[in-house]
């Protein structure tokens, strides 16, 4: 068959790999922020809404103050600010944390096109000039071994800032005694109450990292990938993210495995124009690559103990 | 269910848009002492800011709005599920001309135009149709379509022309289009494009990609960096909101990039011209009708021909021999010696 020919010769081609590299990054950045969320306990469905908000503030504050790392800045603020939402709703107010994420979501795709009728009219948004765009950093040196180089060290520097917040956020859960305490509120908060640890305050700084990286995802899509905000731009990966955290095992590592299988899909779909296969039995790769490695190697996935359940201080 | 328990639930859901609709932006009235024309615009999902279709049939409307002293409103649908109540809204308040935008709205158009046969209704991009996708042929609706290949082949004949001349930047002999999705109103696009690219130089390699996606610029801009690392020269976005990832892709490796329906050079100085769907001439046409009681219903082609499709040359200084080439083609379109493909030639 050509069309696997053409797959396998691409699968030789560093081109290839710094594509799915940089792909998956946009889908790790959300998932990370949902292994912490739910580590802590709090079920977050919210990221595809948390990252839109922040795509949509980056360009708003890069078009404004033309600076990229405050506009940077302002994204993870905002992606936090609708985190907080969804914290206080589902620590404080107890509600059910599915019903907050779905509305999370809602509410961020009907709130970035309000204001975007509000603050640009009908016209045009506007875009961001190439040099105020996240850089492309080569990393002396490196980026010149054969193959590799192009894949890990010619990336947008908010790779670079991902893979370390990949390992940070490991050795956070699984290294540190933050880590443990983080682990213990989401698999028995009763307990970890008991042992002096404040579940409430745990749970809240949990939740609003995710809003933080979730945000800095949506400022890597609009400001570093393409220059320019469009409604619904995030396009699921919120979601797929969720996903990949599940696959993942709610680990950091496992959920970088399925977003690299994803976003290798993506990479493999985007060279429809030379695959000889039509492009809607393409368009499924990166979901069906995904399904059958992972749902034929990971096997069961079991969240936290405490994942979903709003604690009551002193309940049994 | 009897008709009288569906009548009051449309008045019921007429009456819960209004409430809802008044946010919606409305442009000003005339204050002639004749009939004043009240005209409602109704969006499909992508709404005004699409930079495209949406937005040229609210130009179109505001044009209308100073010329003929009328009065416009516009309601923007979130949701499929908009367009039925939306169209009803505007039909059950006696406007005179309701307009539907985009192929999306085909079935909306043709269930309200049954049901209030005495208002007008335009489409653009599409018909009246029943939920099969089989036209009524209402009296009262007209359709509003493009010959998209008209506009797609103006800049295949700029594409292929710096490519056989050796006056675009790598010269390899190797361009590329960037569809959305593989319908219709994309494929006609490409069609054009590529037919007149290969008129222009025979020898010419046209990659052909979709994203399946229009909003995402992200995914638009993996399939473009795909096409250049095949050598594509001058990439041809048809995908909407997804395509402003194709021009920035093209603008980053320092080729020439092409933009679609709108007028697109702000969006990147790598745009070296714009295939236009003048959707902007088709919603004022459609206006100017029902003013001048001209109206009739049935189908109308927007094609270069009547001025409902052309191209803008944007960041490039048009070299005078493709000016004369890029004027000869027309004038063959415009008066049939040519007749640009509607689907996408091998």
């Amino acid at each position: 068959m050509t069309a696997l020919g053409d797959i396998l010769h691409l699968l030789f081609t560093a081109n290839l790999w710094q594509a799915a590299l940089a792909a998956a990054v946009l889908l790790l950045l959300p998932a990370l922020g949902g292994v912490i969320s739910e580590r802590s306990g709090v079920v977050n469905i919210a990221m595809e809404g948390m990252m839109l908000t922040g795509a949509f503030f980056a360009v708003v504050a890069n078009l404004a103050w033309h600076n990229v790392w405050l506009a940077t800045g302002v994204a993870m603020l905002s992606g936090a600010l609708m985190a907080s939402i969804h914290a206080i709703v589902s620590i404080r107010f107890r509600a059910d944390q599915i019903v907050s994420g779905i509305a999370i979501n809602i509410f961020a795709a009907g709130l970035t096109v309000f204001l975007v009728n509000r603050i640009y009219g009908v016209q045009d948004i506007g875009h961001v000039g190439q040099s105020e765009l996240l850089p492309n950093i080569n990393v002396p040196g490196l980026d010149q071994i054969p193959f590799f180089g192009k894949v890990l060290f010619q990336q947008n520097v908010i790779v670079y800032v991902a893979l370390i917040l990949l390992v940070l956020m490991h050795l956070l859960l699984f290294r540190t005694r933050l880590g443990l305490r983080i682990r213990s509120v989401g698999e028995h908060p009763q307990a970890a109450d008991t042992a002096g640890i404040n579940v409430y305050a745990i749970r809240y700084g949990a939740v609003i990292t995710s809003g933080l990286l979730s945000g800095l995802a949506g400022a890597f899509l609009a400001i570093g990938v393409s220059n320019t905000f469009v409604p619904n731009m995030t396009d699921g990966r919120g979601y797929i993210a969720l996903a990949a955290m599940i696959f993942g095992k709610w680990t950091p590592f496992g959920a970088f495995v399925a977003c690299l299988i994803f976003g290798l899909g993506q990479a493999i779909y985007d060279n429809n124009s030379i695959i000889h296969v039509s492009p809607y039995l393409l368009s499924m790769l990166p979901y069906l690559l995904t399904l059958v490695v992972l749902a034929g190697l990971v096997g069961r996935s079991t969240p936290p103990a405490a994942d979903g359940l709003p604690y009551v201080a002193g309940s049994e | 269910m009897g008709h009288k328990h569906l009548k009051f639930l449309g008045v019921v859901a007429a009456a819960m848009v209004f409430s809802l609709a008044c946010g919606g932006s409305s442009g000003g009235g005339g204050g002639t002492p004749a009939k004043t024309y009240k005209i409602g615009l109704v969006t499909d999902i992508g709404g005004l800011n699409d930079k495209s279709f949406n937005h040229l049939a609210y130009v179109g409307l505001q044009k209308a709005i100073t010329d003929f002293k009328i009065k416009g409103d516009v309601v923007e649908s979130k949701s499929g599920d908009d367009y039925v109540p939306n169209l009803t809204n505007f039909a059950s308040k006696g406007y005179d001309l309701v307009i539907g935008v985009g192929f999306l709205m085909q079935t909306a158009v043709g269930t309200v135009s049954g049901q209030f046969p005495n208002v007008h209704f335009a489409i653009i991009d599409g018909a009246g149709t029943d939920a099969n996708g089989n036209d009524l042929k209402h009296a009262n609706v007209e359709s509003l379509f493009f010959k998209e290949q008209d506009a797609g082949a103006m800049v295949g004949v700029i594409a292929g022309w710096l490519e056989k001349n050796g006056q675009a930047k790598k010269n390899k002999g190797v361009i590329s289009a960037v569809g959305g999705v593989s319908i219709p109103p994309v494929n006609h696009y490409i069609a054009g494009y590529k037919w007149a690219a290969a008129m222009e130089d025979p020898g010419i390699k046209v990659l052909v990609g979709y994203s399946n996606d229009f909003t995402d610029p992200a995914k638009c801009k993996g399939v473009a960096q795909s096409q250049i690392s095949q050598n594509s020269d001058i990439l041809f976005q048809v995908a909407g909101g997804c395509g402003l990832g194709v021009l920035q892709a093209a603008g980053q490796a320092s080729l020439y990039s092409i933009g679609v329906d709108a007028d697109q050079k702000d969006a990147d100085p790598s745009v070296i011209a714009s295939a236009l769907k003048k959707v902007d001439v088709a919603t004022y046409t459609a206006i100017k009708l029902v003013v001048n009681g001209q109206f009739t219903g049935g189908a109308q082609t927007f094609s270069i021909a009547n001025g409902g499709a052309g191209y803008s040359p944007d960041n490039l200084n048009v070299p005078s021999a493709l000016q004369t080439e890029l004027d000869k083609v027309e004038g063959e379109i415009k008066n049939g010696t040519l007749t640009p493909p509607a689907d996408i030639p091998a």
